[in-house]
């Protein structure tokens, strides 16, 4: 996480500084750029979420018409939001961690900074590939099975759009780590 | 001797109604088995409670081998195991719950289109797990059907369909939020079973129960793992199997035992029971749009199959469901 | 080696990579996926179980009411609500000692109302009451510790997301858990006042840069008053935020859960009516809420993968029979439960903690003959003090990096919530001797 993390500070122009221009770096600019197309989409999503939740308290109460799988939709819409998120995060390196022996090394030895900051990024980006390869199969299978969560006759909604964003996105969180852990070894090098 | 480790485990804690006999007759039982002749002996690795797992995640965590035992529920598998759920898409069936696990504890072993299901999923089923039968907890009582019209009631799932063309508005909830929800208001009663009101108390904020007699539903299985099972040595696997049918006699007496006891203790504490009048009964059951047609879609011709054998079944032991659902198949 | 050591291993490997600076969602993920690997000796068993976790990990309309939460205060906060809030609070405070730091908990008792997450509060008020603090001349470090430490009122004064989770662990009535929350939460308010004024008063270099100043500025006369009629326009938006939340709430409008998603809903109608919105502001509030959720939400998956690693090492067993075979007595076992509690706050986020010991705990604490609301009570405020204690403090990680202050370590921010960590243990105690204070109302 880092600054602007409340509304006083909305509206700075550096909203979207972690994408690059495409002529300076070309990767990263295409990575970045689809790092904030998923992103807005989880945004929305959130704002969707919302209203679903006050369609069913309104439609409950005073037109007898309640929603129906509103709770199952928000549970897989919390997760949704996670993996379409998570590359924007790590791109504007907004993970949550504990700073204080790397603020240490950044006057110390900026070489070390640089040595730590890549070791974490690549386990990082191993991470979401694991968690890519882990769920790569279950997408395939629920495409096949034609998986659904509700229940037949009441509502049921495809699992598969789920278990794609689970794996578009941790594909796109594991390459925005690499990108990163390739940044900080550019560090290294020119710290050395 | 050869000591066998079997991880067990479960979403619910030791003492829920699915999760009890596991703990307290299918492990002793198979240790005892065992014991008899000597030559095995289980080290159980237990991870009750859902710290391993959630509910949504019974099959799969049977299936990838999360535990090598374990309580699924098929209720919430609609998708990967929709068999399983014929009774809650044929209500008004039966309210004995140990007929249920006799049925189901048979058809799961002998009925090819269920136990391939379990196959397909990569589980062996070993015990019925149940309900025991589905009523009207509200904060009114139900003499008539108009009695529903406008109601909001607590009806999660397949529960919902139910209350189809009855006035009632289902309202999603779980056990754990009817409660709350009747305390405020959001619902006035709930359709459930005395054996899951008793301990979230909901008789205190809905203390009218009206049997309606929706009937007793097949919740799930214990199951183990196929390859896990299938590696165990003969003497085990049978070990097993005795234990299981312990364990499906031990559900079925303490569920009866439990809904007693909270039919006893929730009047103790003020909770009146009501009886729908059977002519209303059949109205309801009668006023059902064919809910089992879209879950007769999904599955085809197994879905006959199973529905079929579920009524014949009924019916070979002397009883008749309130409306034949399995009519025209 | 039993699975048992491999497990403690495995708790102190994680404290090395997250001391070292490792994202604490890496540190999580990495140190459980190689855990049940290990412990198992089954790599398959590590990846299925990974894929269990993203997908369903958090999928659950409780984690849905996060972001929610985060937006509704993100809106408050844009919509100055919050600051108006905080500038009531300190016109009507101005005189007290510590006026700045008893207006900051004074606001955040008030926000609690609204909000179900302690982020949201530590976020918003980072923004409001730091800038003034320290433009009052406190200490930039205390500041942000005050807002830190008041910000546990949001999860104990009701609505609470860390309540309807335990109530839905215990199977006790959430409405009740919200109740009995309340007295708790404000025995936490008076303490928390009690301890600024006492150690500004002991400790002035502590609080304050130039206590003189300070001191010049509370006794200072000449200052105009604020207009009642101004007050009671700036406290308009946040009582009718409250009374929406709790009114429907307890009218039965719309449940706990939903409560997150009709308050961002009423604070973006307030937020409009103010006028401080326009359409680009509103996506950029939007967006933050995305990047603040999925930090957190993160944690939470990466967290829960944890806590199953920690469950195959046998951990949960192991406390539940040191628990049941301690031969304490109720007092006994209360003792050790919130040892075992905060010593997990160390390491381990609310929900986790909260998923880990309840189910193991509650049926022993009700065999001993605790009140179950009572009892969710002692939890909570003991799993809240994990929010401030290092080295995984979530409220201080919210308030350190929404300052972005480099004059301000995160170690200093720590230290500075030590008294209010001083006060819960205080306020932990009394409600843990004192059933009545939980059971009041109920
Ligand atoms: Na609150
Ligand atoms: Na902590």
């Amino acid at each position: 996480m880092s600054a602007n993390t409340t509304g006083e500070g909305a509206g700075t122009p550096d909203e979207d500084a972690y994408v690059p221009p495409f002529s300076e770096a070309p990767v990263g600019a295409i990575l970045g750029g689809l790092a904030a197309i998923l992103s807005s989409i989880g945004t929305a999503w959130i704002g969707a979420l919302m209203l679903l939740i006050i369609a069913d308290v309104v439609g409950r109460n005073f037109l007898d018409a309640p929603i129906t799988g509103v709770s199952e939709i928000a549970a897989r819409s919390v997760v949704a939001i996670v993996f379409l998120q998570v590359a924007a995060a790590i791109l504007q390196r907004r993970l949550t961690r504990a700073d204080f022996v790397l603020r240490r090394l950044e006057g110390a030895s900026p070489r070390t900074l640089a040595l730590f900051e890549t070791v974490f990024a690549l386990a990082g980006a191993v991470i979401f590939a694991l968690v890519l390869w882990a769920s790569y199969p279950k997408l395939a299978d629920a495409w096949r099975t034609a998986e659904f969560f509700g229940v037949q006759g009441v509502f049921t909604i495809p699992t598969w759009p789920f278990r794609l964003i689970t794996v578009v996105g941790s594909g796109l969180a594991a390459l925005a780590a690499l990108y990163v852990a390739n940044d900080e070894i550019r560090k290294l090098r020119r710290a050395s | 001797q050869e000591t066998i480790t079997v991880n067990i485990g479960s979403s619910h804690p030791e003492n829920n109604i699915w999760v009890y006999a596991m703990k307290n007759t299918f492990q002793p039982e198979v240790d005892r088995i065992l014991a008899e002749s000597g030559e095995y002996a289980i080290d159980w690795m237990e991870s009750y409670g859902g710290t391993l797992y959630k509910f949504t995640d019974t099959r799969e965590a049977v299936m990838d081998g999360i535990v090598d035992v374990g309580m699924v529920g098929t209720v919430w598998e609609g998708a990967n195991m929709p068999l399983q759920n014929v009774t809650y898409f044929t209500p008004f069936a039966t309210e004995d719950h140990r007929v249920i696990i006799e049925i189901f504890d048979d058809l799961s072993e002998n009925l090819p289109e269920l136990k391939d299901s379990w196959a397909e999923n990569g589980m062996v089923h070993l015990s019925s797990l149940i309900t025991d039968s589905y009523d009207i907890y509200a904060t009114f009582p139900v003499t008539s059907l108009a009695d529903l019209q406008n109601r909001k009631l607590n009806a999660p799932g397949t529960s919902a369909n139910w209350l189809q063309e009855t006035g009632a508005t289902p309202v999603d909830g779980a056990l754990t939020t009817y409660y709350t929800n009747i305390q405020t208001g959001v619902t006035e009663g709930t359709l459930s079973f005395a054996s899951g009101i008793l301990p979230t108390r909901v008789y205190e904020v809905a203390p009218e129960l009206t049997r309606v007699g929706i009937g007793s539903m097949y919740f799930g299985g214990i199951a183990a793992n196929m390859d896990f099972f299938e590696g165990l040595p003969a003497p085990v696997q049978d070990a097993f199997r005795q234990a299981a049918q312990a364990t499906s006699i031990a559900h079925g007496d303490y569920v009866a035992d439990l809904a007693a006891r909270a039919l006893d203790e929730m009047q103790a504490a003020g909770l009146t029971i009501h009886e729908l009048p059977e002519e209303e009964k059949a109205a309801w059951v009668n006023g059902l749009p064919d809910i089992v047609e879209p879950w007769l879609e999904q599955t085809g011709d197994e879905g006959r199959v199973v529905l079929k054998a579920y009524f014949d079944a009924l019916r070979e032991r002397g009883i008749e469901p309130r409306r034949a659902w399995d009519e025209g198949l | 080696m039993t699975t048992l050591t491999l497990g403690f291993l495995f708790i102190g490997l994680l404290v090395v990579l997250v001391l070292a600076g490792m994202q604490i969602a890496y540190a999580l993920l990495a140190v459980a996926f190689t855990g049940i690997w290990v412990i198992r000796d089954n790599l398959g068993l590590a990846f299925r179980m990974l894929e269990l976790t993203a997908y369903s990990g958090i999928a659950d309309y409780l984690f849905a009411t996060i972001p929610l939460f985060v937006l509704m205060g993100l809106l408050v906060s844009v919509s100055n609500v919050g600051r108006d809030t905080f500038e009531v609070a300190e016109e009507l405070l101005r005189r007290l000692i510590c006026g700045l730091g008893v207006a900051t908990v004074a606001a955040n008792t008030v926000f609690a109302a609204v909000t179900g997450v302690s982020i949201a509060s530590a976020a918003v008020f980072t923004r409001v009451a730091v800038p003034e603090m320290k433009r009052h001349g406190y200490r930039a470090a205390f500041s942000a510790g005050t807002v830190a430490g008041s910000s546990v009122l949001g999860m104990l004064i009701p609505p609470s997301l860390l309540l309807i989770i335990y109530g839905v662990l215990a199977e006790v009535s959430i409405g009740g858990m919200f109740i009995a929350g309340i007295v708790p939460g404000l025995m936490l308010a008076g303490g928390f006042v009690a301890m600024l004024m006492t150690i500004t008063v002991l400790f002035p270099r502590f609080v304050l840069t130039d206590p003189k100043a300070s001191r010049e500025r509370r006794l200072d006369r000449t200052r105009e008053p604020m207009p009642l009629s101004t007050m009671v326009a700036k406290l308009v938006p946040i009582v009718v935020l409250v009374v929406l939340v709790l009114g429907g709430l307890y009218t039965g409008y719309f449940t706990p859960t939903e409560a997150g998603g009709v308050g961002a809903f009423g604070a973006l109608l307030v937020a409009l009516a103010r006028r401080s919105l326009n359409r680009r502001k509103l996506w950029q509030v939007m967006k933050q809420t995305g990047v603040i959720s999925v930090s957190i939400l993160l944690l939470l998956i990466a967290a829960s993968f944890y806590s199953r690693m920690l469950s195959i090492a046998g951990l949960p067993n192991a406390i539940a029979d040191l628990v049941a075979q301690s031969g304490f007595g109720p007092y006994g076992f209360l003792l050790l439960y919130t040892i075992i509690i905060l010593l997990m706050g160390m390491i381990l986020d609310s929900t986790s903690i909260l998923l880990i010991m309840v189910p193991i705990a509650a049926p022993i604490a009700l065999g001993m003959g605790f009140d179950l609301s009572h009892f969710g009570i002692v939890t909570v405020l003991a799993v809240e003090i994990g929010l401030l204690t290092p080295p995984f403090g979530l409220s201080v990680f919210t308030v350190h990096s929404t300052l972005d202050d480099p004059d301000v370590s995160i170690e200093q921010v720590f230290s500075a919530t030590m008294p209010f960590i001083a006060v819960m243990l205080v306020v932990l105690v009394l409600v843990a001797l004192f059933p009545l204070t939980a059971t009041l109302f109920l």
